[in-house]
């Protein structure tokens, strides 16, 4: 249903006409396949989020602001995105219009004292992270990499990601927040709705987080963010990292306080133990379980394969047959890896002596093949500016995670092997890459500097072949019947089917109702419908943002 | 291949959107951070490979139709492979160049272009050149040097002008220069003369395949007729051409930047300087030269899976992401050069901003091809150099043209002719 030409021209007339296009095939740019299951859903062979009346491209929180009173006129709903990585960031119903928030992206302010950055939605990580640098700072970067926005995350979702040990969630990071709400009023939040300036999220002045974060963000559904001001942390590095090698094997050539490692356990008790006696000794600057993303087979051959230039997939075959990369892959069956940033000499050989200490105690080791200076220094690059997380989908181009699940590590590791085996028999059935079973990665510390994991379970398919589409979500039903089984929660790659079935649309209300009242906490949706009646009147969000009625 | 072929990758998109970037690990300030021009002035999605995928796939499926916004879409883009160079560092079975080149073949197919292309093809087809410029007048630019006419004679070595030194009276002393210089180290040097026809690579990259094909085939069956074994050429568009494009014309002659020869004799000590040049430079790396300046290597197969979904290629496909670009050897002349201090952009070798005149973006959407400039003309600026130094002429026409009317004008400069300066 195209948008009315007066309602069009009302929107034109905010934005320009450059900055507006109903044009099909500019909106098919904009629709999101649902084989594509980056955070997650699916995959859905041939299916697509729906397409929006019309994409706009504010360029100023005014101009936000007078698209949401139009969209209130005319009941109109709206999906704002910064950097579209997921299916979240589109629409999933009718009349709605597309956001992109990419012409603001201006780094509005470094506060180097406080230690904080002021931003707009259309930074990312990558650049944020550079301007940090020059100041000795460094931002958290989302697991979803360098290419999204820190906005995004930390006002919109949660933004896990491999420097949460040391930095915290995205969500974390919140300070001050200028915030054009549904109903078109702008809200600015913590220190900077009394004034003061953007250093503190809840006060002096309104505090939000806890409302706009909810269960897990508002995800796009909850109006649009403008600016936000995000915590930054110390870099005891360069100014600019000192790249070097040949794309895409570039490297980084950092000094000695900072050391990328990656550790190794005899048991998956040791792998646990390891983790919170890190916790415990407050080092490490960056912890993930990260390589293993390629597979418990594959992934001492594709470090091969991508820290040399010369190298390519077609060379995995030979590469898997190598004695040493056999016994190196053998040795990092239970690995996850870790960056140690020491502020000054000292510090660093005190967490190294630490680390050290950890791994005797433990039965851990460093993994000498991954502290070669090519490897390491790979590594090290890869780990501080995340800028190559879209090998995710380095195989086929597509993958999910399974068995998405946020807890202390004993919680991870007494399913590793089972989870490991269910998958590893799927993959004799073709439809996923054939990788060891145990895919899993995930952050090793997070909220507020350790005590749990992220665990998610890789899979990775071909989203061009439907049979290997449909396997794969043959697959994920087999493990959400095995959660279910095991008394653990959905995976991540079956929640989002409360917001968003497998036509690309909303999910239809009763199966929501049905699904979230089933939830271990509803009254937590209970308490968000409350809050969307009262913010967002005429349901300008579509159901990212998860509510629930009050039981009849 | 047609369009359809790439249905698989279109499909296979991460819509990671890395495409509007430099490689990530690269970026070193957010004002310099982007990698692709076409996005990063018109902004919408569809502007991007990613999005261009997505029109591609909305055109195949028959979901939307050629519409002006269309052709802007798919014409509006240097085609300068920077999406390709940053797709790559993560993806291992992507083309988007290819299919954003195959894409713009599609639309020409079906009689969609934009009509200042059409002008520029209808002029190849009449005069061999793309600057509406008459053929007798070819050769002109060579009078006086004493180099033979290969049209009537034989030479080991053919010095390719290239339409731009051919015919723009402002650039041609660097083709007088480069071709000298060849002579003066002794070599057995010619020119087509006016025989002489357009490489044809901007054809091909505007989508007019068979009219790249005609021009391909009577260079290669000229060159042949006059016993050439080495092409040399000053003009990166024209080098991409005939290293990347012409092997499938079975053309085996060995093919040299001029860069590439100046950079042979100085190390080969037949070149040698004795004057020094006090002056601090930036050198822009031409998309043609370097990103897409690979060498060709032939392939023909198909694509397999093993380990159940991991996608390959039989036989081993060779892999064009920029890493073997020519990028060292300007940088070592430069080096080489007595008083010359090279400063380095933020983005530079496979990772380099395009100076916006390529893929026809020049002809038919000067606006933004000058916009394109400028950025790269700022990022110059910022170096502190007092010139930018490249390899093609149409970057050094372009870059001259965005400064037209600025009052703090960057040189612009071709390797070339410092090297004269200096000798």
């Amino acid at each position: 249903m195209a948008l009315s030409r007066e309602v069009y021209q009302s929107l034109s007339d905010v934005v320009g006409a450059a900055n507006i296009s109903e044009d099909p095939a500019v909106l098919d740019s904009y629709v999101y396949p649902l084989t594509q299951t980056a955070i997650h859903l699916g995959p859905f062979f041939d299916a697509e989020t729906p397409r929006g009346e019309a994409v706009l491209m504010p360029g100023s929180t005014a101009e936000v602001q007078a698209i949401v009173r139009i969209c209130n006129r005319y009941k109109l709903k709206i999906k704002a995105s910064s950097t579209f990585w997921s299916a979240m960031g589109f629409p999933s119903g009718d009349n709605t219009i597309q956001l992109d928030m990419r012409r603001m992206d201006k780094i509005i302010e470094i506060d180097e004292k406080n230690m904080f950055a002021v931003i707009e939605p259309g930074v990312i990580g990558a650049t944020l992270q550079a301007e940090a640098m020059k100041l000795g700072l460094n931002t958290h970067i989302t697991g979803a990499g360098s290419s999204c926005s820190p906005l995004a995350s930390a006002t919109a979702y949660n933004g896990a990601g491999p420097d949460c040990a040391y930095m915290g969630f995205g969500d974390e990071n919140l300070l001050g927040l200028e915030w054009v709400m549904p109903t078109g009023e702008i809200l600015r939040t913590g220190s900077l709705g009394s004034r003061l300036g953007w250093f503190s999220g809840e006060g002096p002045g309104p505090g939000v987080r806890g409302i706009i974060r909810g269960v897990i963000g508002t995800r796009g559904a909850m109006g649009v963010f403008t600016r936000c001001a995000v915590k930054l942390y110390p870099w005891p590095g360069p100014k600019t990292l000192p790249v070097k090698g040949t794309v895409p094997a570039y490297q980084a050539d950092l000094p000695d306080n900072l050391r990328a490692y990656t550790l190794a356990f005899p048991d998956w008790r040791a792998w646990a133990d390891g983790c919170h006696q890190i916790w415990d000794a407050g080092i490490g600057y960056i912890a993930h379980r990260q390589f293993n993303l390629f597979g418990r087979d594959l992934k001492g051959a594709m470090v091969k394969i991508l820290s040399d230039p010369t190298k390519t997939l077609s060379d995995l075959e030979e590469l898997l047959e190598d004695p040493e990369i056999k016994r190196v892959t053998k040795e990092m069956k239970r690995d996850f890896q870790i960056v140690l940033a020491g502020m000054t000499p000292r510090d660093i050989d005190w967490q190294d002596k630490a680390l050290d200490q950890i791994l005797a105690d433990t039965g851990g080791w460093k993994v000498a093949a991954m502290a070669e200076k090519e490897i390491h220094d790979w590594v090290l690059l890869y780990l501080v500016r995340l800028g190559h997380k879209n090998l995710n989908l380095v195989f086929g181009g597509g993958y999910d995670g399974c068995f998405g699940m946020m807890g202390p590590p004993d919680l991870g590791t007494a399913h590793v092997e089972a989870a490991g085996q269910l998958k590893r028999e799927w993959e004799q059935k073709g439809a996923i890459v054939a990788a060891g079973g145990d895919c899993m990665i995930g952050g090793i510390g997070g909220m507020g500097g350790g005590g749990n994991c992220m665990w998610e379970n890789f899979a990775h398919f071909d989203p061009a072949d439907e049979e290997s589409t449909t396997g794969t979500c043959e697959f994920f039903d087999a493990c959400d019947q095995y959660a279910r089984e095991n008394g653990l929660p959905p995976g991540m790659e079956r929640t989002n089917a409360v917001a968003r079935g497998a036509d690309g649309r909303e999910t239809p209300k009763a199966q929501r109702e049905e699904m979230l009242s089933g939830a271990p906490q509803p009254a937590a949706f209970r308490y968000q419908r409350k809050i969307k009646e009262v913010l967002d009147p005429n349901d300008l969000g579509d159901a990212y943002y998860m509510t629930l009625d009050d039981p009849t | 291949m047609a369009l359809e072929d790439f249905r698989a990758e279109m499909e296979r998109c991460s819509h990671c959107s890395y495409c509007r970037w430099i490689p990530l690990d690269q970026i070193k300030s957010w004002r310099f951070g982007k990698g692709c021009p076409s996005v990063a002035y018109n902004n919408f999605n569809s502007y991007s490979a990613r999005g261009r995928y997505a029109v591609a796939l909305s055109l195949l499926k028959g979901k939307s139709t050629y519409t002006a916004e269309v052709l802007d879409i798919v014409f509006k883009c240097q085609a300068c492979g920077s999406c390709d160079v940053a797709c790559k560092v993560t993806r291992y079975n992507l083309e988007p160049l290819q299919a954003i080149l195959e894409l713009r073949a599609k639309l020409v197919e079906d009689g969609q272009s934009p009509a200042e292309h059409v002008q520029v093809i209808d002029c190849l087809r009449k005069d061999h050149n793309t600057l509406q410029m008459p053929k007798v007048s070819r050769g002109d630019w060579a009078k006086g040097l004493g180099l033979k006419d290969l049209s009537r004679e034989k030479a080991d070595i053919v010095f390719h002008a290239g339409c731009q030194y051919s015919y723009d009276p402002d650039l041609q002393k660097t083709a007088r220069t480069a071709a000298g210089l060849l002579k003066k180290a002794g070599l057995d040097v010619g020119i087509m003369a006016q025989t002489e026809t357009c490489c044809g690579a901007r054809a091909y990259s505007m989508g007019y395949r068979d009219d790249y094909a005609k021009c391909a085939q009577r260079l290669v069956r000229a060159w042949t007729q006059a016993g050439v074994k080495q092409v040399v050429t000053s003009c990166a568009d024209c080098y991409h051409g005939f290293k990347r494009l012409y092997p499938e014309f079975t053309s085996d002659f060995e093919v040299l930047h001029t860069v590439e020869f100046l950079d042979r004799l100085i190390k080969a000590g037949t070149l040698k300087f004795t004057k020094t040049i006090p002056m601090k430079v930036t050198y822009h790396d031409p998309c043609h030269l370097g990103r897409q300046g690979e060498p060709h290597v032939p392939w023909e197969g198909k694509e397999k899976k093993i380990k159940g979904q991991i996608i390959v290629y039989e036989p081993r496909r060779p892999r064009n992401n920029g890493a073997w670009g020519i990028y060292d050897a300007p940088r070592d002349v430069l080096k080489s050069i007595p008083g010359i201090e090279l400063l380095e952009m933020e983005r530079i070798r496979e990772y380099a901003w395009c100076c916006g005149a390529a893929g026809g973006v020049k002809e038919a959407y000067p606006d933004f091809s000058n916009w394109t400039a400028s950025e790269r003309l700022t990022e110059a600026k910022s170096t502190g150099a007092d010139a930018m130094v490249s390899a093609c002429p149409w970057c050094e026409k372009n870059f001259s043209d965005a400064q037209i009317e600025s009052a703090e004008k960057l040189k612009i400069l071709d390797i070339a002719d410092l090297v004269q300066q200096a000798i």
